[in-house]
């Protein structure tokens, strides 16, 4: 899983030496950050199942002809499932902020996403548009801290640039 | 590998539940100890050498056959190979404190390594006396318990700010107690 500390550790590993002034001022770097990072996952993971809801209601009010026979909502456990998938999208954007990194988002939720996708022939606008509601409707300090809701809408951009 | 942090990722992605509530007040403490974990790595990294070749002394001594002919310190070639792998199992330990992690640890150093040493005739027991010894000397210097008298001409003192390091103290012991599992 890649983070600031294990970039660190395997450059130094590939260089045989101790970890150096500079890595430790690295890690510093991202401990100091680490504050707000941490705000950001303890108010999602508080308030996921809410946020899901609201994305995904979202979603469907702007696509309604999603619901309709032969589109990707056609059946309850079709909408479910696409709740479920926002749902799992929001964990993974809390998993970032806990690292301090894409790399949960890459691995668990990025890497192949495009082929399921097209293989399932499933749209991923609508995706895109539930997550651009949960980014512009966040605000600071209602939801959490302005530092931390920065850290939090970042990931969200990051996973709405890769699902464009 | 990983680190405190993207373990707690894992074992909550093994629940398919965010990251929240007691695991990131463990975070939390990783954090607000960040400083005191960085002084503990750099105590081991600015000693490294010392803490070494003390600890591969000390198993000499307690132990004179092995740099006598036939024995596994002897010759020079294979002292070398002695201090060489010391600070190797130091310098993963010292990943590991920075991490506050095992994994890198287990991965990339301990991993095979008993196995690789029978296969070459090391002797296990001395090895895991060495790291015990490093252990100890890792450790006074983190937790600057270290005295002039236990550490004679070879005596310092880390000069970083007082406070409670028991914590580390503890957890790089662990890692030392990890590698002497791992090869005894």
């Amino acid at each position: 899983m890649k983070s600031v500390v294990t970039t660190v550790v395997t450059a130094a590993d590939a260089a045989g030496r101790f970890p150096s002034q500079n890595d430790l001022e690295a890690v510093q770097g991202n401990i100091q950050r680490a504050a707000a990072r941490l705000e950001a996952a303890e108010k999602l993971a508080a308030g996921l199942d809410a946020l899901t809801k609201e994305a995904g209601d979202a979603c469907f009010n702007k696509y309604a002809y999603l619901k309709q026979p032969g589109e990707a909502g056609d059946s309850q456990v079709k909408i479910d499932k696409c709740y479920r998938d926002l749902g799992h999208y929001m964990r993974l954007i809390n998993y970032c902020l806990v690292v301090g990194g894409t790399g949960p988002l890459d691995e668990w939720g990025i890497a192949g996403a495009r082929e399921v996708y097209r293989s399932l022939s499933l749209p991923t606008g609508p995706y895109v548009e539930a997550l651009t509601y949960t980014r512009d409707r966040a605000c600071a300090p209602r939801d959490m801290s302005p530092q931390a809701l920065n850290e939090f809408k970042s990931y969200l951009d990051y996973l709405i640039n890769a699902l464009s | 590998m990983l680190d405190a942090f993207s373990r707690s990722v894992v074992s909550a992605d093994a629940k398919t539940a965010p990251v929240g509530g007691t695991d990131l007040a463990g975070l939390r403490s990783y954090v607000s100890q960040g400083n005191k974990r960085l002084d503990a790595v750099n105590a081991i990294t600015s000693n490294a050498s010392c803490i070494v070749s003390d600890a591969v002394t000390g198993m000499i001594c307690e132990n004179t056959g092995l740099i006598q002919a036939g024995g596994n310190c002897y010759p020079n070639r294979r002292m070398a190979a002695c201090l060489r792998d010391g600070e190797i199992v130091l310098r993963y330990i010292s990943y590991a404190l920075l991490a506050g992690d095992a994994s890198v640890l287990d991965d990339r150093c301990l991993n095979g390594l008993k196995e690789t040493y029978i296969a070459l005739g090391v002797p296990t027991q001395s090895a895991a006396r060495a790291v015990a010894i490093m252990k100890a000397s890792a450790t006074a210097l983190i937790g600057e318990t270290n005295s002039p008298a236990s550490g004679g001409k070879r005596f310092r003192k880390m000069e970083t700010t007082q406070g409670d390091c028991s914590a580390l103290v503890a957890e790089a012991g662990a890692y030392f107690d990890r590698v002497i599992g791992a090869v005894a």
